[in-house]
């Protein structure tokens, strides 16, 4: 350490040069390895996708898309979203109980009501709600699955709650 | 930088550097030091995984490149590339016939580095068979088959036997029309095995039949399809690099045993 006297010898050139190709081959080479396993193209279903018209949904909740995009299509009267049916703790499928108004996850019995608030289990959050847009051609609704709400919810006594009027906002509501 | 405040920075290197060598870790891997006798330089090879492969001692005329051409470590060195390269392919690969020549071509177009990945194993195979001929053919010029080596040499054979098999059980594995004729040849010829071969001398006569001989064990069908190309990914990826590794096992324990031919 600290500053040499010394010049720097035809062999000290050759060594730092011998090192700097070594570490250049194994990193480039690891890097390379690293690189290989993020994959550029996915055999995955695609994240945005079509659903057809707001008007081809009546008030309630929909499970037309449930089994093959995992998401409950929900309207009211002020307008339409899409909540993802993927459990906030695990990431299990849970399931809309019409009887009991309820959507209750089968692995560990996280309860969510219509909403996606938290009644009941372990879930940590509310559901996510998908962004949503409408196709100026055909007039359809895409969803953009991977672009999520996820509103900061409130503990209460009842479960976790977020305020409706905070989720009925653009993109992940389209009023009709 | 005054002088008094680089010999603070020297200090402070050099109690670092011995606080590290000091402890058990470092101890644990470098075990011999540098010391310079005959006694520590046995040791060296002698107690390291790598280097026990090597005769404790050589003569310095059996290293000489005009005499080795170094092709017995270059055809090791071609079997790790090409376990390595391997294992990275198998990871986009898959031996279906609806979409293995379809991931190949992801291999070559899409994925990062797949490209490089691929054609460092290709060549390198195409590189080991070479050398793995070149370093038969250097030990039978200089004659190092001869007594005590004789065993080694048969290993070596089989070596030699199992690179080709690896290389020609990977040709099939792209999946396209080279792979298809390549192996259908191949095993057409497979059949013409004496005795065990449908088309081979004797073979009808000990009633070998397409779908019971050498040639239908080998494809496991009458004709190159599903089964064949997932046997040929199975022995390409599984059952022929176990054996290899463990006859190469085998033949770098006799090379140490027997020590390095060659001249003084």
């Amino acid at each position: 350490m600290g500053v040499s006297k010394k010049s720097i010898t035809r062999r000290d050139f050759f060594s730092v040069l011998g090192w700097l190709g070594l570490v250049a081959t194994f990193g480039g080479s690891i890097f390379g390895a690293f690189r290989y396993f993020l994959p550029n193209v996915l055999y995955e279903k695609p994240s945005l996708f079509k659903i057809g018209k707001p008007s081809d949904y009546t008030i309630g909740i929909s499970q037309k898309w449930k089994r093959e995009q995992q998401i409950w299509v929900i309207k009211n009267e002020k307008g339409i979203y899409a909540m993802i049916s993927i459990c906030r703790h695990l990431g299990c499928t849970p399931n809309w109980f019409e009887d009991r108004k309820l959507i209750v996850c089968p692995c560990h019995g996280s309860i969510y009501d219509i909403n996606g608030n938290v009644l009941g289990g372990p879930a940590p959050r509310t559901l996510w709600r998908a962004a949503l847009s409408l196709d100026p051609i055909d007039g359809q609704i895409v969803v953009d699955f991977n672009r999520r709400q996820d509103l900061e919810p409130k503990s209460t006594e009842g479960g976790l709650f977020v305020d409706e009027s905070l989720r009925e906002v653009e993109p992940f509501f389209l009023k009709v | 930088m005054d002088p008094g405040e680089g010999d603070l920075m020297n200090n402070l290197w050099s109690r670092f550097s011995n606080w590290i060598t000091s402890t058990p870790v470092w101890r644990a891997v470098f075990r011999h030091g540098y010391e310079d006798t005959p006694r520590n330089r046995s040791f060296i090879p002698f107690s390291n995984v790598l280097y026990h492969l090597h005769p404790v001692k050589i003569r310095k005329g059996a290293l000489q490149i005009r005499y080795s051409w170094g092709m017995g470590c270059i055809s090791f060195l071609l079997f790790i590339i090409l376990t390595l390269t391997g294992v990275l392919l198998m990871f986009y690969y898959v031996p279906d016939t609806r979409r293995a020549y379809q991931d190949i071509k992801d291999i070559m177009a899409v994925v990062s580095y797949g490209d490089i990945i691929r054609n460092v194993h290709r060549l390198s195979a195409h590189g080991m068979v070479f050398a793995v001929w070149a370093h038969m053919t250097r030990v039978f010029l200089t004659g190092a088959y001869k007594t005590p080596r004789e065993f080694n040499w048969m290993i070596g054979v089989v070596l030699l036997a199992l690179t080709l098999v690896l290389s020609w059980t990977g040709y099939l594995l792209p999946w396209d029309q080279l792979a298809l004729w390549a192996i259908t040849v191949g095993t057409k010829m497979a059949a013409a095995t004496p005795f065990i071969g449908v088309d081979g001398p004797f073979g009808p006569e000990l009633g070998m039949r397409p779908d019971n001989d050498v040639k239908f064990m080998l494809l496991g069908g009458t004709e190159v399809g599903q089964n064949a190309l997932l046997r040929f990914y199975v022995l390409h990826c599984v059952v022929l690099p176990l054996v290899v590794a463990m006859l190469l096992a085998v033949h770098f324990w006799r090379v140490r045993k027997d020590g390095f031919s060659g001249p003084r």
